[in-house]
């Protein structure tokens, strides 16, 4: 798993590449990376999976985990263009009750500033 | 005299339908015609043969005899294929007729070895007569009918043999032995008369199975086809080898008691008196022991007891031989001989007939003129050899004798009690099962979870996509989908993703659109799926979303509460989430109740089962509930039974536990299930019942205890007694017509109850076979039935059952039902609670 980050109107936008997996797991998690940026002072992030090419139950857990640790900062953290097959994973998960999911990333920046 | 009348008087004697009573009255007649003229030509032809030929060539004779009796086996059993009945019976009547005439006067020529062939003649006229009554009896009677009204035929044959040795004794002196003969054909036309009339008698329904009419030809009907048909039935074989047993310890027998006679009385007059006297005793009391003991034995102890009557008492006189002063040998003869004889003109003639009815028909007639024939024939003559063997070259004694009977004897009861068996299994041949259990048949051939999850499935692409998803997946997982199923849960895929956009738009915005017909290949999202749902980290965000969904009781918020009652269900079973089905649980909206129910099936916590139970008594639900307790199993049995026990509890809910307990299915449930059903009210009973009998249909290893069964059954009897003294009540009163068919109702429904209840304690294939059959109400079908019934039920229960099912008119069924209630009233005394309250 690769991470590289931009920044557009204090929204860090994380483009994740590769898989995020158990049996590949790196020095610094996802979850531990989000917790390093919060650390940081940043509240609004949109995680990008266009390029993340597998994700299994431990991928999502570090989602699910980063969700938690931004949410208790008061922060957002939102998902695009995920892969079909995750977002039917949320679905039947009901993850999609919860998370903020968008297809277009410039439609996930602005809702940023409709809240 | 008009059928009434008939049936009036006859009715007082026999236990007959109003239908029954003319052609019983007919048979009779013939019977007691065609045995008075046997009783005349049999001392005839003693009495010609040892004028003119002498004892010492008897053998000879009965060898002749069995020998030539085969060629008229074969010609009888032609004419039964080719003639029609009645002409074929006429014709014989007429061919005797004529014949006798023909004899009376050849006899004045004085040719000696006429008395041969007189003799030859005289056993062909027996056996052909007797034989041909049978048939008669066969063409009108099913077995329990037979049953029924056999006695009384045998006795009219009876009476005519009293009769005949009568005439022949008092008219031999002052008419001459020759002119007696004289008499038979006056009393063969009045056969011939009643052969007329039988003519016009409606035969009973047989299987409509016709070899004719299967390969285009006739069926086979020499000798030799007859004989193969018979060694092809196991059933026939032992009836032949029956026969032929009988007719050997017989012979046997009757040249123990000659032989004896002989010893005792050295002179000729003296000889002839006992004898005379001796033959006049043993008929009138084979009469009276046939009019007291022979329809109660028969219908009281049945068949198999019935044929072991004889064999017994034989095997006492013989054994007795041993033991008897050799001045005290003409009792003991008498005994043997007596028993023998009164037996066989009897209770065992009865029996043997019974025992051709339910042959088909196809074979029925050629098989029994070839036994009672031939197979006797060849067996008399068998025993004569035996006996010339024995006695004239081995010098055996009484005793020696004796010893060979008793193997005879022995090998009698087996075979007896071996048709008995045989008897039920032919019996039962002619009672097909009808229909298959329905819901054995839904269980088999559906499968109820997977439609009801398909339905799901489709039902919820309307309301939102998660639920779909997840219907989706639980399909998914089931590894069941066909790719014509796939077809059918995708279409409208498109309309359903647009609701799926719908329902994450909260911000605004496009996102993104799974393909759920690629999705479906994928065989591993359940895996993934669970191992989400096991984590921690997805608990913490999902606890704020469900507790806030499941306490949101907004007719809006529906949606939102059936998928959170889904999505708990796939999570861990105890986890914090999962306490929020609770409060799903009880949910008003049967829909979100449902949801929540297959949820707690998933994850069996013993805290969700009083809310469970509780959706029992609610129609919307208590389908669903039932299949989440089902689930459950065993484990929760005995909450179960306290539900049950709890008369305080809602009667709905009580209704529903039964059915549960079936589909549990293990022994405790049928244990728990049958110690109820004494202490329910009737509502409450009859599902225990229903759901005892699906127990057995589908377990059919489960043990059911006679007694907690037997006096269940023994109370529906006499429910179903009350309905039919009700039933005479109102009969008439045409104001009253609903509330005789709501009667007819209850009686139908508790005859059921008691079949699902006969079910648990004997052979279910049976009794469901008899059940079936009673329901058709054919004549054929119900007395079948009732003949299954009486072999295979205890008697104390057979005896208070059939006056429910026998074709009985409403009046004689209400005068039979109250007689046999008192009984009953002191059977179950004690052992009942009473009656109970109807719900």
């Amino acid at each position: 798993m690769v991470i590289s980050t931009r920044e557009k109107n204090d929204i860090l936008i994380v483009d994740i590449e590769g898989e995020i997996k158990r049996s590949d797991i790196t020095d610094v998690t996802l979850h531990q990376w989000i917790k390093q940026q919060l650390e940081r002072g940043k509240r609004k992030i949109l995680l990008n999976f266009e390029k993340v090419d597998f994700i299994d139950s431990f991928g999502v857990g570090e989602i699910l985990a980063s969700y938690i640790s931004t949410n208790n900062l008061g922060g957002k953290l939102k998902l695009v263009k995920i892969s079909k097959k995750l977002f039917l994973i949320f679905q039947v998960t009901m993850l999609t009750k919860v998370l903020e999911i968008f297809d277009d990333e410039q439609v996930a920046l602005e809702s940023f500033f409709k809240e | 005299m008009t059928g009434k009348r008939v049936y009036r008087l006859l009715s007082r004697v026999v236990d007959l339908r109003p239908e029954e009573a003319s052609c019983t009255l007919l048979l009779f007649f013939y019977f007691f015609l065609i045995q008075i003229s046997a009783y005349i030509i049999e001392p005839v032809k003693i009495s010609l043969y040892l004028r003119w030929l002498t004892a010492d060539r008897l053998p000879y004779a009965y060898l002749l005899s069995a020998l030539l009796i085969g060629l008229a086996v074969a010609l009888n059993s032609e004419l039964l294929q080719r003639v029609r009945r009645h002409f074929y019976i006429a014709f014989s009547l007429l061919f005797f007729i004529f014949t006798l005439i023909l004899f009376w006067f050849l006899f004045r020529l004085r040719w000696p070895w006429l008395s041969l062939i007189y003799w030859f003649w005289s056993d062909l006229f027996m056996v052909t007569s007797t034989t041909q009554f049978w048939i008669m009896v066969n063409d009108l009677y099913h077995p329990h009918q037979a049953k029924r009204l056999i006695g009384f035929l045998v006795s009219g044959g009876l009476l005519g043999g009293v009769t005949g040795a009568l005439v022949a004794s008092r008219l031999a002196l002052s008419l001459g032995t020759e002119n007696l003969l004289l008499i038979c054909p006056a009393l063969l036309l009045g056969c011939l008369v009643l052969v007329y009339f039988y003519r016009r008698l409606p035969q009973k329904e047989e299987r409509t199975v016709s070899t004719r009419a299967e390969t285009g030809k006739p069926a086979k009907s020499s000798p030799l086809a007859t004989w193969r048909a018979i060694r092809a039935s196991r059933y026939l074989s032992a009836l032949a080898a029956i026969v032929a047993l009988g007719m050997i310890i017989t012979t046997l027998v009757d040249f123990q008691f000659v032989s004896v006679v002989g010893r005792t009385f050295t002179e000729q007059d003296a000889r002839t008196s006992f004898l005379g006297s001796f033959l006049t005793i043993l008929l009138i009391f084979s009469y009276l022991f046939h009019i007291l003991f022979t329809s109660r034995i028969l219908r009281k102890a049945g068949i198999r007891m019935a044929l072991l009557i004889a064999p017994a008492f034989l095997l006492l006189g013989s054994v007795a031989i041993f033991f008897i002063p050799a001045g005290y040998l003409i009792h003991w003869a008498v005994f043997i001989k007596g028993t023998d004889k009164s037996l066989s003109y009897s209770l065992n003639q009865s029996v043997r007939e019974l025992l051709y009815i339910p042959v088909p028909s196809e074979v029925k007639y050629r098989a029994k003129v070839f036994i009672d024939m031939f197979v006797s024939k060849f067996a008399k003559g068998l025993s004569s050899i035996i006996l010339l063997v024995g006695f004239t070259l081995l010098h055996f004694n009484l005793r020696q004798i004796s010893l060979v009977v008793i193997a005879f004897i022995l090998g009698w009861i087996l075979l007896n009690l071996s048709i008995t068996r045989e008897y039920v299994n032919t019996v039962k041949r002619n009672l097909k099962i009808k229909w298959q259990d329905a819901d054995r048949v839904i269980n088999e051939s559906l499968d109820l979870d997977l439609t009801k999850l398909i339905f799901d499935t489709l039902e919820s692409k309307k309301r939102s996509s998660v639920l779909y998803a997840m219907n989706l997946l639980d399909l998914l997982k089931t590894e069941k989908m066909s790719p014509e199923l796939k077809k059918i849960i995708s279409y409208k895929a498109d309309e359903i993703i647009a609701r799926s956009m719908d329902s994450v738009l909260e911000s605004g915005g496009q996102v993104l659109i799974p393909d759920l017909d690629e999705a479906l290949e994928h065989g591993s999202l359940g895996a993934e799926v669970e191992e989400i749902l096991y984590l921690s980290s997805y608990q913490e965000v999902m606890r704020d979303y469900l507790d806030r969904v499941s306490k949101d009781r907004s007719r809006e918020a529906e949606t939102s509460r059936m998928e959170a009652a889904k999505a708990l269900g796939l999570m861990e079973a105890g986890s914090a989430v999962t306490r929020n089905l609770k409060r799903l649980l009880k949910d008003e909206s049967p829909d979100v109740a449902r949801y929540a129910l297959e949820s707690a099936a998933r994850l069996k916590q013993r805290e969700f089962v009083p809310l469970i139970v509780r959706h029992l008594g609610r129609a919307a639900t208590r389908d669903t509930a039932e299949r989440t307790l089902v689930d459950y199993g065993t484990k929760i049995i005995g909450t179960l039974k306290d539900y049950l026990s709890d008369k305080d509890e809602d009667r709905n809910l009580r209704k529903a536990i039964p059915g549960i307990l079936a589909r549990i299915g293990t022994q405790r449930a049928a244990d728990i299930l049958s110690l109820e059903l004494k202490k329910q009210e009737e509502e409450v009973a009859s599902e225990i019942i229903e759901a005892l009998y699906r127990l057995r249909s589908r377990h059919p290893n489960l043990l059911f205890h006679q007694e907690l069964i037997v006096p269940e059954i023994i109370r529906l009897i006499k429910n179903s007694y009350q309905f039919i003294f009700q039933l005479k009540e109102i009969k008439d009163k045409k104001e009253a017509r609903l509330l005789f068919q709501d009667l007819e109702n209850s009686l139908a429904r508790t005859l059921k109850h008691i079949f699902e209840l006969l079910s648990l304690i004997y052979p279910m294939e049976d009794i469901t076979r008899a059940y079936q059959n009673i329901c058709l109400r054919t004549k054929k079908s119900l007395d079948y039935s009732v003949e299954l019934l009486d072999n295979i039920l205890k008697k104390e229960l057979s005896l208070y059952l059939l006056p429910l099912i026998e074709d009985l008119p409403l009046e004689t069924r209400a005068q039979r039902c109250r007689k046999l209630l008192k009984n009953l009233e002191k059977l179950s005394l004690g052992s009942e609670p009473g009656d109970r309250k109807t719900g």
